[in-house]
C-alpha cells in the first residue's frame, strides 16, 4: 500500500478517534457537572434530578461496576451506607467551649449514629460521652456496645433525644442528598446570590422540619440549615457549615468529606471540628438496640410520655 | 497482484471484525443491566423418591467475573432498573442513577467502586461488641488478613452455591470450582451424607475448611447442617467476618424450575451476638444438557506482594 494512502488512513483514524473522544468528554461535561442545570436556572426551572445528581457526584456517592464489562452495564447507585468521622476541635456546653475529641459512627440503612465525645480539661471539665440513636431508639452508652451483653456496660435510654440525634445524621452532606432525593417532588431548587439552594422537608419522625442546603460552584454542600415548621420553635434552628472537602480516608475511596464542620443552634455555636480522618469505605458499624432500651421504649409508649 | 492484495485486505478486515461480532452476539444474549435474581421457569424435576432433583451445573448466570454483578446482589443490593435499587434485607430504596459516561473506569476507579458496591447492603452479622473493632480492622486490612488469600479455600458459607450438585439417594456431591482474579479461591468439594446419621461430637472433629456436613430434607428444601470447621475462613470476601471453631452453618437449598435459591444461617455463640442469615442467592441452571465444569486454572497469587495501599484487591 502506498505510503500516502497509509498516511491518509492514519490521519482519518486519528481524527475519528479525536472526535469520538471529544464527544464523550462533552457528554460527560453536560451530564456530570451540573453546569447545565445552573445555567438554565437563570431564567428557567432547574432540573432537580440533574442538580441532585451533580451534588451526589461531587461527594463521590455514585458508583457503578465495570467488572465484567461487556456482559453487564449496571447503573450507578448511592454507595454511602456506613461511615466514621474522626475529628478534634471545640464542643460547646451551653456557651462554655471545651476542647474535645469527636468520633461519629453512622449508618443510613437503617438510620443510626453513635457520637463519642471526649472532652479534655481538668476536673469536671473532662468527660466522656457516647450518645447513640437507631431509628426511634436513643440511648447513652457507658462504653461502646454497652447493654448488649449482661454485665458489660450500661445502656441508659434517652428517648427524648432521638429526634435531635437523628437530625445530625441527615444534616451531613450525604444525608442531605439522600433525603432530598427521597423527598421527590417536595424538593425545591432556587438560586440565591448565584448559588444553588436545595429545600426539602424531612419525613418520618423528623417530619415538621425543613432543610435548606447551599451548593458551591463545585456542587459541594457548604451550608445546611434546618428549621422547624412551627415558628415557636426557633430555638431549634440549626446552621452547619462544611468546608475543605477532600478524600480524608486512610483507605482511599474518592468520597469527598468536609475537613471543617461548624454547627450552630439558635445562632449559638455547638461544634467547631477539624476532621482528621474519615473512613468512608462502608466500615463495619452496627447499632443493635439493647433489650432494656427496647423495653423502656415500650413502657414509654404505653404510658404516653415519650419524647417521640 | 492488485486483486490478490485486495482480496487479502478484505479477508483480513472480515477476520478482524468477526470476533467482535461474535462477542457482541454472545454478550447480547447475556448482557445484564440489572442484577435482580433470575425468575424461575420450567418445572422442578423430581427423583424417584419424590424429592426435588438438584442435580445439575448451576452456573447459568456465568462463571467467574461474569457473575460479579450477581455477587453484588449476593451482598444485599438489588438493582432493579436504571433508576431503581433496593437494599434486599430492609427493602430500603437506594438512589440509582443512569451512567453519565461511556468511558470505562480505570483500574483504580474500578477497584474502589467494586469494593464499595459490595459493601452497600445492610445485612451484616452482629458480632459481640468486643469484636467490633477487630472485624473492622480485618476488613480494612483484608489484603493482608483475609485467610483465603494465597489461594486457600474459601470455606463455608463464603463459597455460596456449588457450581455442580450431584444428588444420590443417600448423599450429595458439591463442587466449587476455583476461580481466579478478583474472587480467587481454591477448588473445593464436599461429599455430604443424607442417610439419617448424626453429627460426630464437635470435640472429636479436627476442624476443616468445609466441616462435617449432613443433609436432610425439610419438605422440598434440602437442609445441610455443618459443623467441625477450622477458623481459617471468613463469611465473605468483604467484611472481615471471621468466626471461631464453634461455628455451625445451616444451609438451605430450594429448587424452583431452573433456579436454585440458597441461604446460610451462621451460628457462632463464641463471637456472634445472634445467628446471622446470608442474603439469599439465586443460581441459574446451565441450560445445556451436556454442560460440564471446565478445569479450574491453578490458583497462583501474584498480586499481593505488589499492593502498596489498603484498597481492597
Amino acid at each position: 500500500m502506498p505510503k500516502k494512502i497509509i498516511l491518509q488512513i492514519s490521519m482519518i483514524a486519528a481524527a475519528a478517534a479525536f472526535v469520538g473522544h471529544t464527544a464523550v468528554a462533552q457528554n460527560e461535561g453536560k451530564t456530570g457537572s451540573g453546569a447545565e442545570a445552573k445555567t438554565a436556572a437563570a431564567g428557567e426551572t432547574m432540573d432537580r434530578a440533574k442538580v441532585l445528581r451533580a451534588a451526589a457526584d461531587a461527594l463521590g456517592m455514585v458508583r457503578w461496576s465495570d467488572i465484567g464489562a461487556g456482559a453487564t452495564r449496571l447503573p450507578g447507585i448511592d454507595i454511602i451506607t456506613t461511615m466514621e468521622i474522626f475529628a478534634s476541635g471545640t464542643v460547646y456546653n451551653g456557651a462554655q467551649p471545651t476542647v474535645a475529641e469527636y468520633h461519629a459512627a453512622l449508618a443510613y440503612i437503617p438510620p443510626a449514629m453513635r457520637v463519642e465525645i471526649t472532652r479534655k480539661g481538668a476536673g469536671e471539665a473532662a468527660s466522656h460521652s457516647i450518645q447513640t440513636v437507631r431509628e426511634n431508639y436513643a440511648w447513652n452508652e457507658s462504653e461502646i456496645g454497652a447493654g448488649l451483653i449482661p454485665g458489660k456496660g450500661i445502656a441508659t435510654p434517652a428517648m427524648p433525644a432521638a429526634k435531635g440525634r437523628l437530625l445530625q445524621l441527615w444534616i451531613l452532606p450525604y444525608g442531605v442528598v439522600k433525603a432530598a432525593i427521597a423527598a421527590g417532588d417536595k424538593t425545591k431548587l432556587l438560586m440565591e446570590n448565584g448559588a444553588t439552594v436545595i429545600t426539602f422537608p424531612l419525613s418520618g419522625s423528623l417530619a415538621g422540619t425543613t432543610v435548606t442546603a447551599t451548593l458551591d460552584s463545585k456542587n459541594l454542600i457548604t451550608k445546611v440549615e434546618t428549621r422547624p415548621d412551627n415558628p415557636a420553635l426557633t430555638n431549634m434552628v440549626t446552621e452547619t457549615e462544611y468546608s475543605d472537602y477532600a478524600d480524608h480516608g486512610e483507605v482511599l475511596t474518592d468520597i469527598k468529606s468536609p475537613g471543617h464542620i461548624v454547627e450552630k443552634q439558635a445562632g449559638r455555636p455547638v461544634l467547631d471540628l477539624q476532621v482528621k480522618m474519615v473512613n468512608a469505605n462502608d466500615p463495619y458499624l452496627v447499632f443493635p438496640v439493647p433489650a432494656n432500651v427496647k423495653a423502656a421504649t415500650t413502657q414509654t409508649s404505653a404510658t404516653g410520655t415519650g419524647g417521640n | 497482484m492488485r486483486s490478490y492484495r485486495c482480496y487479502f485486505i478484505t479477508t483480513a478486515a472480515l477476520l478482524c471484525l468477526l470476533p467482535a461480532t461474535l462477542c457482541a452476539q454472545e454478550f447480547s444474549t447475556i448482557r445484564r443491566t440489572v442484577n435482580a435474581p433470575p425468575k424461575p421457569s420450567g418445572t422442578t424435576p423430581r427423583t424417584p423418591d419424590g424429592h426435588p432433583d438438584l442435580t445439575g451445573v448451576w452456573n447459568g448466570l456465568g462463571d467467574n467475573l461474569l457473575g460479579v454483578p450477581n455477587q453484588i446482589a449476593n451482598d444485599g443490593v438489588s438493582i432493579d432498573s436504571e433508576n431503581s435499587s433496593h437494599d434486599i434485607a430492609t427493602g430500603t430504596q437506594i438512589a440509582t442513577f443512569p451512567r453519565n459516561t461511556t468511558r470505562g473506569l480505570n483500574n483504580e476507579q474500578g477497584e474502589r467502586a467494586a469494593s464499595l458496591l459490595r459493601r452497600v447492603g445492610s445485612n451484616r452479622p452482629i458480632y459481640k461488641p468486643q469484636y467490633w473493632d477487630m472485624v473492622k480492622e480485618f476488613d480494612q486490612s483484608a489484603n493482608e488478613e483475609d485467610p483465603s488469600n494465597n489461594c486457600m479455600p474459601a470455606g463455608i458459607p463464603r463459597a455460596g452455591i456449588p457450581s455442580y450438585i450431584g444428588q444420590y439417594p443417600n448423599s450429595f456431591i458439591f463442587i466449587y470450582p476455583g476461580q481466579g482474579g478478583l474472587i480467587a479461591t481454591q477448588t473445593m468439594y464436599r461429599m455430604i451424607p443424607a442417610d439419617g446419621r448424626k453429627h460426630t461430637p464437635l470435640e472429636e472433629l479436627d476442624g476443616t475448611y468445609t466441616g462435617e456436613g449432613i443433609a436432610h430434607w425439610e419438605g422440598d428444601t434440602l437442609v445441610v447442617d455443618t459443623w467441625g470447621f477450622n477458623s481459617s475462613t471468613w463469611f465473605d470476601q468483604i467484611g472481615g467476618y471471621f468466626h471461631s471453631e464453634n461455628m455451625r452453618v445451616i444451609e438451605r437449598f430450594h429448587r424452583d424450575g431452573n433456579t436454585l435459591t440458597w441461604t446460610a444461617t451462621v451460628e457462632d455463640p463464641d463471637v456472634l451476638l445472634e445467628p446471622w442469615t446470608t442474603t439469599p442467592r439465586v443460581a441459574l441452571l446451565n441450560p445445556k444438557p451436556d454442560a460440564v465444569l471446565p478445569e479450574s486454572l491453578p490458583c497462583s497469587e501474584r498480586d499481593l506482594t505488589h499492593t502498596v495501599t489498603k484498597e481492597h484487591h
